[in-house]
């Protein structure tokens, strides 16, 4: 009996202070306008617009030879991935247009080009690629060059079938690839996921972490501390009033943007889904009160976030695949539950995978929030000391 | 008003020495739709120290900002200098002659400069030639006592010396119109008196005018003039004579049993009736003091009062009968009795022996102390005595090196939990949730203290009624008057009916009526239902309240006693307080003080000092004056105030310290 009631009355005093949390963040119509923005219109923008495919790059041609050929050859070079920004009069024009960043490429085709191709003889175009941007120059010069190639092969064949041969004399390997669990290779699905991520990373570390601070900044810490609540029922409540809220913005984001919108596909269970981020939100809002315990106002810990959260985004293989990266990263980066959240956020909405191949992904990151929730929870109890 | 085309001419090139300094006619200042100030009137003249005084929100700030030429203003003509400051440019060119201190201890300072830097910092955004700063930083720094933490970086200071450094740099360049927004709010009664001590020395030295607004009612007689502020428009304006003689009227003040009902038979009759420890206080219309005590006694029936005094009213008092003239006065609130809790005579609170170092810093040294349950308790302090971290230790929140206590009937070593279940907790910050409503704010603290449903229903019918909160539920805590959020504050600290309750300065910032209305609260909980109060308190006024007071310095209680004991001590010690009336104070207040009385200081335009044997010292200080060509009008006994006992006593301590430091080099 008396150990039911001390539960109650525990209860009793984590329920009120979750409802406090609720009431403050709600009354909070910045912080709210940040969250609705960043898990709606901020979604929808981000999967609209970030595209890593080549698209609409600026083509110039200088071409001396104006001939069928060349023609043809600069015809190939089509919208929607290149866009043609005119012809040079004078092949040293060309530096000019790269060096304003007024086109992409150059192409010149040197005179005689037709000629040279239809007396059977070896001929080159120059490609000239601006890549200051590299992932873009990179990819544009790979299609150039399977564009040249392309053509270059079939003047080979329509050469050989006019002297008499047919194509099946020719030895070639073709490449015929099947791509899975995206098979538009859409890429609005893997930005707008990943964005959701990146959403939910943020406000999982500055929501609690602002929200510890305040009660800092605004002297009210002190009225909790002479009352009976513990620490850890000074800072539960935020972490669990933190998570609801989130898990409340991701379902706005999920049902809301990403599914009628971009059609994203649930392959897996939504329910397994929620539970594991979930355990990533409070996860990472160690961080938060680990961030909020060497910060005396809310300014200091936004900046503290900033810091945090920066590396963890750019390194945890949202923007470019772990595989790339030095071992070092890769080994610093096991301690970002985000790494984990990642393959498990994809695998459930994308690959259909559950638990039995998740297991050791969600482990680590049971593990890893363990500790870090519990260092965090050390700090705070310690700074009161 | 051809001056104002010669920006930095000297003053006296276009105004006359009848110009007023500053004029402010018809001033009117909103905050979106919010009206701050309307209509204010003012003309300060050369030379003089001018008050503001009023509580939070009538306006004070705003007409200041708008002096100093910092705030843009809806209506009426603000004239400083002869410049009407209208625009940014006409701000320009009163600039190099203002010197404004804003409110809030040291915000105008950098925190990580010694004090040092940043005097001569503001020196040299002012330009002051680098001897003449030697000279004046020199002097600054001796009248105020900072000389030896000259080197010390700003953040580390007391408030009190932060607030004495702010003014050093507000002061630096001599400006011919000093602008002060409460300089002394949060500053303990010692540097108080230092700073009224350099004011007072510029004013005399310099002629410089000055500005002050203050919260501290008490302060009024140290204004040449002033105007008394509410509610953005000026109560009464005048010398501080002129504004008592508004009010005419005697206080009463005696002894009698049952206390509360006692005060409860006077407030039928009279507005003003306060508990001040043993003693009830009541301000009566009679001006003739047979016909005022007569009329007390009629009222108390067959309550017989006890040791009868009638005295002249005090400025604050003369006060809160102008601000009880005023229409809408929130209704007194109202106590309703709680069910079962007898006063249970023994100890609320014990402490034995207490210590705390922090480091090498001992910041409590060998505290004891006894606080009995319905009895109050002041704990008395400069910034920096340890007060706070001794209501620290005793609610657990700090374990102490050494010693012992006893809060509540726990140990505070061993069952800290069950102290912090039992006391209730009011900080001197305000530290309830400002973005939840009243009600919802209860409904909190209900749940963190585990009170079932059943239980927070009644506990918050009975706050809202003890606190007057009705009309006030639903709405937002961070827009309440002050005087109301300090009442929830305090509801919130009884949600659990406490046997004892802690306050850490609770009525900063808060207006003069409510503080009485508080403070009846608090007499009443502690007569009533035998709640054990501990207060510490920066206002002087509010520790006559308490029963019992310890005044602590550098971490030791240095004296103990009832009020009234209190000041009989320092009577018998160190005298009687003589309040001499001249036409030149300034000069005379040098030549007293070079005759060797002591503590004497300059109130106003009247000088205070300290006297063992008033018919021979007044024969003296007429010799003395005389010997000058100053005149004496008047001197006369006055009774001492709390104050006077806690600047007394501090001075000494801090003379005997500097004494044994001296000692200890040699």
């Amino acid at each position: 009996m008396k150990l039911a009631d001390r539960l109650a009355v525990w209860c009793r005093r984590l329920a009120v202070m979750t409802r406090k949390e609720l009431v403050q963040l709600f009354r909070d119509t910045p912080l709210m306008g940040f969250l609705i923005y960043s898990f709606t219109l901020s979604v929808y923008v981000t999967g609209n617009g970030i595209q890593t495919q080549l698209k609409n790059a600026g083509l110039v041609v200088y071409d001396a030879d104006r001939s069928v050929s060349s023609r043809e050859l600069i015809s190939r070079f089509h919208p929607p991935y290149f866009r043609f920004d005119g012809e040079l009069t004078h092949p040293d024009e060309g530096f000019h247009w790269l060096d304003r960043g007024r086109s992409m490429m150059v192409l010149d085709i040197p005179a005689r080009f037709h000629e040279a191709l239809t007396a059977g003889e070896q001929t080159a175009v120059q490609l000239l690629v601006d890549t200051t941007n590299s992932p873009q120059g990179l990819s544009a010069a790979g299609y150039a060059a399977r564009i040249v190639g392309q053509f270059s092969q079939e003047l080979i064949m329509m050469r050989n079938g006019q002297t008499g041969s047919s194509s099946t004399t020719v030895p070639m390997i073709l490449s015929d690839h099947r791509v899975w669990f995206n098979q538009d290779q859409n890429e609005t699905w893997f930005e707008s996921i990943s964005h959701l991520l990146r959403m939910i990373t943020i406000f999982a570390v500055l929501l609690p972490a602002a929200a510890l601070v305040r009660e800092k900044e605004r002297g009210t810490v002190e009225q909790l501390l002479v009352s009976p609540l513990t620490p850890a029922q000074i800072m539960l409540p935020k972490v669990v009033a933190m998570t609801l809220v989130i898990l409340g913005a991701t379902a706005v984001a999920l049902f809301g943007v990403m599914l009628p919108v971009f059609d994203v596909p649930i392959r897996g269970s939504i329910a397994l889904l929620f539970l594991l981020t979930a355990l990533f939100i409070v996860a990472t809002a160690g961080i938060g009160v680990f961030a909020s315990t060497v910060t005396k106002n809310q300014a200091q810990v936004g900046m503290m976030t900033l810091l945090v959260v920066a590396p963890m985004l750019l390194l945890s293989g949202i923007f470019t695949p772990l595989e790339t990266m030095p071992a070092w990263v890769r080994y610093l980066m096991a301690l970002s539950p985000l790494r984990y959240f990642i393959e498990i956020a994809t695998g459930i909405l994308l690959k259909g995978i559950g638990l039995e191949m998740l297991w050791s992904q969600a482990l680590s990151m049971v593990a890893l929030g363990g500790s870090l929730f519990g260092f965090g929870m050390w700090r705070f109890r310690k700074q009161f000391e | 008003m051809e001056g104002r085309t010669i920006p930095n001419s000297p003053i006296t090139d276009h105004a006359s020495p009848i110009t007023p300094v500053v004029r402010v006619s018809g001033f009117v200042k909103r905050y979106k739709k919010q009206i701050a100030v309307q209509g204010v009137d003012l003309e300060i003249k050369r030379g003089e120290i001018y008050g503001l005084i009023g509580p939070d929100g009538a306006g004070k700030s705003s007409l200041m900002k708008a002096i100093a030429g910092v705030l843009s203003y809806e209506g009426g003509t603000v004239e400083v200098f002869g410049t009407t400051v209208d625009s940014e440019r006409s701000a320009e060119q009163i600039k190099q002659k203002i010197g404004f201190l804003p409110q809030g201890l040291g915000l105008n300072l950098y925190p990580d400069l010694s004090v040092e830097e940043n005097i001569d910092f503001f020196a040299r955004i002012r330009l002051v030639p680098e001897h003449e700063l030697d000279q004046r930083k020199a002097r600054f720094l001796a009248m105020t006592r900072l000389e030896k933490f000259r080197d010390r970086p700003m953040k580390n200071l007391s408030g009190g010396m932060k607030q004495k450094l702010g003014l050093i740099c507000t002061l630096i360049h001599e400006p011919e119109l000093a602008i002060l927004d409460e300089p002394t709010t949060g500053v303990d009664p010692v540097s108080r008196r230092d700073f009224w001590t350099i004011l007072a020395e510029m004013q005399q030295e310099r002629g410089m005018t000055v500005l002050v607004s203050t919260a501290y009612l008490d302060e009024a007689a140290r204004f040449h003039r002033l105007s008394f502020l509410s509610g953005g428009k000026v109560v009464a304006a005048g010398t501080p004579a002129e504004v008592q003689a508004l009010v005419p009227g005697l206080m009463v003040t005696f002894e009698a049993t049952p206390q509360m009902g006692a005060m409860a038979r006077l407030k039928t009759g009279y507005k003003q009736v306060e508990a001040l420890g043993s003693l009830l206080h009541v301000f009566t219309e009679e001006t003739v003091p047979a016909a005022a005590m007569q009329s007390i006694i009629s009222s108390l029936g067959d309550i017989t009062p006890v040791h009868l005094r009638v005295d002249e009213p005090e400025l604050e008092d003369v006060f809160v009968a102008l601000l009880l003239r005023q229409p809408a006065q929130p209704p007194p609130a109202e106590l309703p009795r709680t069910m079962g809790l007898l006063a249970n005579h023994g100890l609320a609170i014990e402490a034995k022996g207490l210590i705390r170092d922090f480091g090498t810093f001992r910041a409590v040294d060998r505290v004891s102390f006894q606080v009995k349950s319905g009895e109050i308790f002041g704990l008395l302090g400069a910034n920096g005595a340890g007060k706070t971290t001794v209501i620290k230790m005793l609610n657990g929140i700090m374990p102490p090196t050494g010693g012992e206590g006893w809060v509540a009937g726990a140990d505070m070593k061993t069952a800290g939990g069950a102290i912090k279940e039992r006391i209730g907790y009011m900080s001197q910050a305000f530290s309830l949730y400002l973005d939840l409503t009243v009600v919802e704010n209860i409904r909190l603290f209900a749940g963190i203290y585990g009170l079932d449903t059943k239980a927070t229903d009644q506990r918050l019918t009975w706050i809202v009624s003890m606190a007057g909160l009705k009309g006030y539920e639903s709405n937002l805590t961070g827009r309440l008057p002050m005087g109301v959020r300090q009442r929830l504050a305090l509801g919130c600290a009884l949600v659990h009916q406490p046997r004892v309750l802690f306050l850490d300065e609770p009525t900063s910032g808060v207006d003069p009526i409510g503080r009485r209305n508080f403070w009846e609260i608090l007499s009443r909980l502690a007569r009533e239902e035998g709640v054990a109060i501990l207060v510490t308190t920066h206002y002087m006024s509010e520790a006559e309240h308490c029963d019992h007071l310890a005044l602590m310095f550098a971490g030791r209680i240095v004296a103990e006693g009832s009020p009234g004991e209190m000041k009989r001590q320092v009577e018998q010690e160190a005298g009687q307080l003589l309040e001499v009336v001249t036409d030149q104070p300034g000069p005379a207040l040098r030549r007293v003080a070079e005759a060797g009385f002591a503590g004497a200081a300059l109130f106003g335009t009247k000088i205070h000092l300290l006297s063992l044997d008033p018919p021979q010292d007044e024969a003296r200080l007429r010799m003395v004056l005389a010997s000058d060509g100053l005149h004496i009008q008047s001197v006369s006994t006055r009774p001492l105030s709390l104050e006077d006992v806690f600047v007394h006593r501090v001075m000494a301590l801090e003379r005997q310290e500097q004494a044994a430091a001296k000692g200890a080099a040699a």
